[in-house]
């Protein structure tokens, strides 16, 4: 194995493989600067407001569902407004199995992956088959008809109180300590699908994403195989957006639909995708820490009424910025999903 | 000239319209073949059966001794079969070139191709059709001529060997469909390509043509050399009304 560092790329070398990482020249673009900047403010948090880790928690895991929400939009040219399913489905997946069987979160994650792969291809062809309105309204409607299920078969899913008992990520210790690797791991987590996605939307493959997002009709007759395409942008986020479910479900040990599936909380996700901007992996983390630390304030000053406030907030932002935080960036600058090639002659 | 496309007998209805009824051609290598017909003659719907948005109701359609008829339409382009659309249908969202990057991406299936070689070859496209100037315009930012190039440019970078031109010069000025028409002879020299054209401007079709299949209420009325289509005296009753047949 063969290292070595030059000014504008690093190279891998292993055997006959050769890994290639380039370094982005504008400082400002560079993932590493943000990653630094949100660890050292964990670490940051910890030693002086201990008290605000679980915030910094909800804001990486809001930023991990929009995460790959937004290249669920892309890939299959549709909004889908019930993410929330995929996290009661992947929630409830590891929770019964942690009290029931006593398996520990490493091994409710395996389940948790499963079960939203599979709840991700079953609801896959509706991507195909529904769109516009329908689409809208059955992915919203899904959610819904979950939480009443929760509500019909109380002795599996135990109605509005929810399940308790399941196993947590870290028992002992202290509890800041605790805090501190369970954000460390929200945080991994969400740099994780932010590198899987980034990776995605710079590949071939986001070509034909965003060629079907714009006219799915014209993309396959051009070659593109858009029923894959649609199932795959469908049915790998769902799995993605269940693991985090599985995550709700190990942090707090108690896991109740009605905390997650209903209309409040995938309000607040689609607010993350607006104020950082449609499909803009980077624009979800800076909505993410936004609509979190929002909600504090807005929890402390106006109380229960905050829950009222978050749809006029998203009316706002939809009237005045239709492009969220990064719109503003990019009216600058040509505004598409994919990096501008420049092709010299 | 060998034959490329067969159609055997195609209908299509929607509801109780009958938009093509048992309709036959074939194209041959290397021709450029006319379809025209009045407004609302099936020519589209015909062309929809042919690279797969619609499937035919009854009849098959034969590509390169492929049976084409139930095939999905990417699995025709990566045949060889491409089109243009009447009203221009970029993709508003993305520029020229990654728009024509995308065709030359799937339109065939290529061995390591990446979107950086995809990206390269759609500037030779995008060239051919002039517009390599505006390779970083979005494709919703562009005139209606800069769209017909675009939409050509797209087509040939699937490397077809049949391409559906559906009615290039609507909408165009004078000069404009001038250097259309010109446009796609030289696609026609260059990519050796085999052209089906769907227009209303008789005087084009005359002179690129070799031959002209004539619509009328979704069934074919003539087929044969412009010449003789032009002097048809129900092809002239078609388009003008039985006073001047």
């Amino acid at each position: 194995m063969e290292l070595e560092i030059k000014r504008e790329k690093i190279v891998l070398r292993a055997g006959t493989q050769k890994f290639e990482w380039h370094i982005e020249p504008r400082y400002w673009r560079n993932p590493f600067i943000y990653i630094g900047i949100l660890l050292l403010a964990t670490v940051l948090v910890y030693f002086f407001s201990p008290q605000t880790l679980p915030t910094l928690v909800e804001a990486n895991l809001l930023a991990a569902i929009a995460i790959p929400l937004g290249w669920m939009t892309v890939g299959t040219g549709r909004m889908n407004f019930g993410p929330q399913f995929y996290i009661g489905a992947g929630g409830y997946a590891a929770a019964l199995c942690s009290i029931h069987l006593g398996w520990p979160p490493a091994v409710t994650l395996l389940v948790t992956l499963v079960v939203g792969l599979v709840f991700g291809l079953l609801m896959s062809p509706l991507s195909i088959i529904a769109g516009g309105l329908y689409y809208t309204l059955l992915t919203l409607l899904f959610p819904l008809v979950f939480l009443e299920i929760t509500f019909i078969y109380t002795d599996i899913f135990k109605g509005d109180t929810g399940l308790s008992g399941i196993a947590p990520f870290l028992s002992g210790g202290s509890y800041t300590g605790n805090q501190l690797m369970i954000c460390l791991l929200s945080l991994f987590i969400m740099l994780i699908y932010m590198f899987i996605v980034d990776k995605i939307m710079r590949s071939k493959f986001s070509a034909s994403l965003a060629a079907i997002n714009d006219d799915e009709e014209v993309a396959e007759a051009m070659g593109v195989n858009v029923k894959k395409i649609k199932i795959i942008s469908f049915a790998i986020p769902a799995m993605m957006i269940a693991v985090i479910g599985w995550f709700y479900a190990h942090y707090y040990t108690t896991l109740s639909g009605i905390s997650y599936l209903p209309l409040s909380f995938m309000l607040k996700v689609l607010m993350v995708s607006m104020i950082g901007g449609r499909v803009q992996i980077y624009g979800n983390v800076v909505g993410g820490y936004f609509i979190a630390f929002m909600e504090l304030f807005l929890i402390s000053v106006i109380g229960d009424m905050a829950t009222v406030m978050f749809p006029v907030i998203l009316l706002i932002l939809l009237l005045s910025l239709p492009e969220g935080l990064f719109g503003l960036y990019r009216k600058r600058r040509y505004r598409e999903y994919l990096p501008t090639l420049h092709v010299r002659r | 000239m060998t034959e490329i496309l067969r159609v055997n007998g195609v209908s299509k209805h929607f509801g109780g319209l009958m938009a093509v009824n048992d309709v036959s051609f074939s194209i041959n290598a290397g021709e450029t073949l006319g379809l025209m017909g009045p407004n609302g003659a099936g020519k589209t719907t015909l062309v929809n059966l042919i690279t797969g948005k619609y499937l035919a109701d009854s009849g098959n359609v034969q590509f390169m001794g492929h049976d084409i008829t139930r095939m999905s339409p990417y699995k025709r382009c990566k045949l060889g079969i491409s089109r243009t659309y009447q009203i221009p249908r970029p993709f508003p969202e993305l520029t020229a070139l990654m728009s024509v990057a995308v065709s030359a991406l799937y339109g065939k299936d290529r061995v390591n191709q990446g979107l950086e070689d995809a990206a390269t070859e759609a500037t030779h496209y995008l060239e051919f059709c002039g517009l390599f100037s505006k390779r970083n315009v979005l494709g919703k930012d562009l005139t209606l001529y800069e769209l017909r190039g675009l939409e050509l440019a797209r087509a040939l970078a699937t490397t077809p060997k049949v391409i559906f031109v559906d009615e290039v010069m609507a909408g165009l000025n004078p000069g404009e469909a001038v250097k259309a028409v010109r446009l796609l002879e030289r696609a026609k020299e260059e990519f050796g390509v085999t052209i089906l054209w769907i227009e209303h401007v008789m005087a084009a079709l005359m002179k690129a043509a070799q031959r002209v299949v004539v619509l009328h209420y979704g069934k074919k009325i003539a087929e044969g050399p412009p010449q003789d289509i032009a002097n048809d005296p129900y092809v002239i009753e078609c388009y003008l009304g039985s006073c001047h047949a």
